[in-house]
């Protein structure tokens, strides 16, 4: 047996790890899985709420909003110079900048986020991640003291692989 | 077929596609170089000697190089199209073909943006283009549409390559697990440390999402911004608030029969055709269609609105001298590529024939060039000073600058193909997994 209680359960369908999810977090298991792809009833079995990720990112894009109305509008008035008889400040051809600099800043934001989010999953979920499960297979990972118990859920729900794990 | 087995297959047709490459992927780079490098050299003429290597001549000051500019920025579009605003709408044919498309997009950008700077003149100053600080405290003049340019094409450029690696980051964790040597760093790299746990997944899919909604009105801004570069000016021909949506769909028109013909020799030079089947030829076959439509629309409305005016009208006599002056083969070309090509794939026995679709994407590329050089230049050519006009005729330098693009389109593109997987992994495999058994077709992509 393990010596933190931790079992492995390799999965060819997502049906069978969604199941097996499920009974886990019935029976009060911690559960952790690795994926090849985000199948919807995988992360719908784990009951996990919607990342936080939006709030970055909309963060992001104010700031963005925010420099693209500074950059057009501050550079404008230091160097006030009339073109085709404009306005030094004219509204609609800055909001066509300012639009710009907000999805650049906004979609940067979110690549950091997302980079970040990434890493601290990886963290936070350090055995699927090791064991990682990128290719053909789904990795659902039970932690909790009744490995046995585990075990035969994880079995009941058609692993076809199940083993104790670091 | 089992889902292991089904995600097998799709990794190994995949992992293939970055093989050793063959002699004709060779004579192909070879080939597109050798028209890049050929455009440089000629490019390098005008950079040496001076403008007389161009056909340009007042008033037409603006030729081929911006031609290639607008056509370029077009074919661009439909990459984040396919990519972005077929995602947030579900459609699931772009499984199989957005990756292509996005690559496509961010190689496009990038032969679109270098063709603005080549027709500076003097390119050693484009940096001027962009605002920063300097000791006389002087500033881009944001009231100018070149600017609004710089900021669309070089924010378009940026997001479109994060959305690209972004996508590619689980693909190229499945790859790195069985690849050696250099391919297994740059898989590695490209991974962003990826391993599929679900706590990635869940920051992942969100962020995807937010990706393409960034993406969907920053697609449609940016060829609006092109056609204001025109629509802004008080030039006959080119001053019009149809402008922007016409830009628009005539970029994706452009774009989606791009995406087909790279796509068609890709599947059947990579074996690629499991996955990319005929349905999705079929898809984008509607696209074009729909697209097709709403530019022969615009086409007609251009018309129509130009001939109800007066004799003697600007607006009238431009449009007149397109359809009847010297520049009507190019102006009645256009019309037959890009209204009567688009039409015939209404006709399900068209489209479904590969080498006839085929054919008719070549014939809306060229019809779309067309379209561009025939807004460029021809309201140029026929502007308000009668005394002014004049025939701008391209020379053979700047037909090589502008066979230099596709050169190095092609060049970027062939190499990308052995570094980033053309076809989405992550994606096929969550399809396939949902596929109803022995459904061979549905599990490939559809």
């Amino acid at each position: 047996m393990a010596v933190e209680g931790r079992v492995l359960g390799m999965f060819a369908e997502p049906g069978g790890a969604a199941r097996a999810v499920r009974a886990l977090r019935a029976a009060h298991f911690e559960v952790e899985t690795a994926m090849p792809a985000p199948f919807p009833e995988v992360i719908a079995a784990l009951g996990k709420p919607r990342s936080g990720l939006g709030a970055v990112t909309f963060s992001g894009a104010l700031l963005g909003l925010l420099a693209g109305v500074l950059l057009t509008v501050g550079t404008s008035v230091a160097w006030p110079l009339v073109t085709g008889g404009k306005p030094i400040v004219s509204v609609p051809p800055f909001v066509i900048v300012v639009f710009e600099v907000t999805v650049l800043v906004g979609s940067l934001t979110n690549l950091a986020a997302v980079v970040a989010g990434a890493a601290l999953g990886a963290r936070r979920q350090a055995t699927a991640a090791r064991l990682g499960a990128t290719g053909d297979r789904i990795a659902v990972v039970a932690s909790a003291g009744d490995a046995s118990g585990a075990g035969r859920i994880l079995r009941e729900s058609g692993a076809e692989e199940v083993r104790d794990v670091a | 077929m089992s889902a292991t087995e089904s995600f097998r297959s799709i990794e190994d047709t995949v992992r293939a596609t970055h093989g050793r490459p063959g002699p004709a992927y060779w004579i192909g780079l070879a080939l597109a170089g050798g028209v890049a490098a050929f455009g440089a050299w000629s490019y390098s003429l005008i950079v040496r000697t001076g403008l007389h290597w161009t056909g340009l001549q007042r008033p037409g000051m603006w030729g081929n190089l911006i031609t290639d500019f607008v056509f370029w920025v077009g074919i661009a579009h439909s990459g984040t199209l396919i990519s972005a605003i077929l995602f947030l709408f579900r459609a699931r044919f772009r499984t199989a073909v957005y990756r292509v498309a996005e690559m496509m997009t961010v190689f496009a950008v990038m032969t679109a943006g270098l063709y603005p700077i080549l027709h500076l003149g003097r390119p050693w100053f484009a940096y001027w283009l962009f605002p920063y600080p300097n000791q006389r405290e002087l500033w881009v003049n944001f009231r100018s549409p070149l600017i609004w340019d710089v900021f669309a094409i070089s924010t378009y450029l940026i997001v479109s390559t994060v959305f690209l690696l972004v996508g590619v980051a689980p693909d190229a964790a499945a790859l790195r697990e069985r690849a050696t040597g250099w391919r297994r760093r740059l898989y590695a790299v490209l991974a962003f440390g990826w391993r599929g746990t679900d706590e990635q997944w869940r920051h992942y899919t969100r962020a995807y999402l937010f990706f393409a909604a960034f993406a969907t009105p920053l697609v449609v801004s940016v060829h609006s911004v092109v056609s204001w570069d025109f629509a802004v000016s008080v030039l006959p021909g080119w001053h019009s608030t149809l402008f922007p949506p016409y830009f628009v769909a005539g970029a994706i028109l452009s774009g989606v029969a791009m995406v087909i013909l790279i796509l068609v020799p890709l599947r059947r030079a990579f074996r690629l055709e499991a996955l990319i089947t005929p349905h999705h030829l079929d898809m984008l076959a509607r696209l074009i269609v729909l697209t097709g439509l709403v530019v022969t629309y615009s086409y007609a409305t251009e018309i129509l609105l130009a001939l109800q005016e007066p004799a003697g009208d600007p607006e009238r006599s431009t449009f007149l001298y397109r359809m009847t002056g010297p520049y009507a083969p190019v102006f009645w070309t256009m019309v037959l590529c890009n209204c009567v090509g688009p039409v015939l794939l209404i006709i399900p026995a068209v489209r479904r024939r590969t080498a006839v679709l085929f054919g008719i994407c070549v014939a809306i590329t060229v019809g779309m060039w067309l379209e561009r050089f025939n807004i460029v230049v021809t309201s140029l050519s026929h502007d308000r000073l009668p005394f002014d006009w004049r025939v701008y005729v391209p020379t053979w330098v700047e037909w090589a600058v502008t066979a230099g693009a596709f050169g190095w389109f092609f060049f970027l593109f062939l190499v990308g193909l052995k570094l980033v997987p053309p076809v989405s992994i992550a994606e096929l495999k969550e399809e396939a997994a949902h596929a109803p058994a022995g459904a061979e077709e549905a599990t490939h992509g559809r």
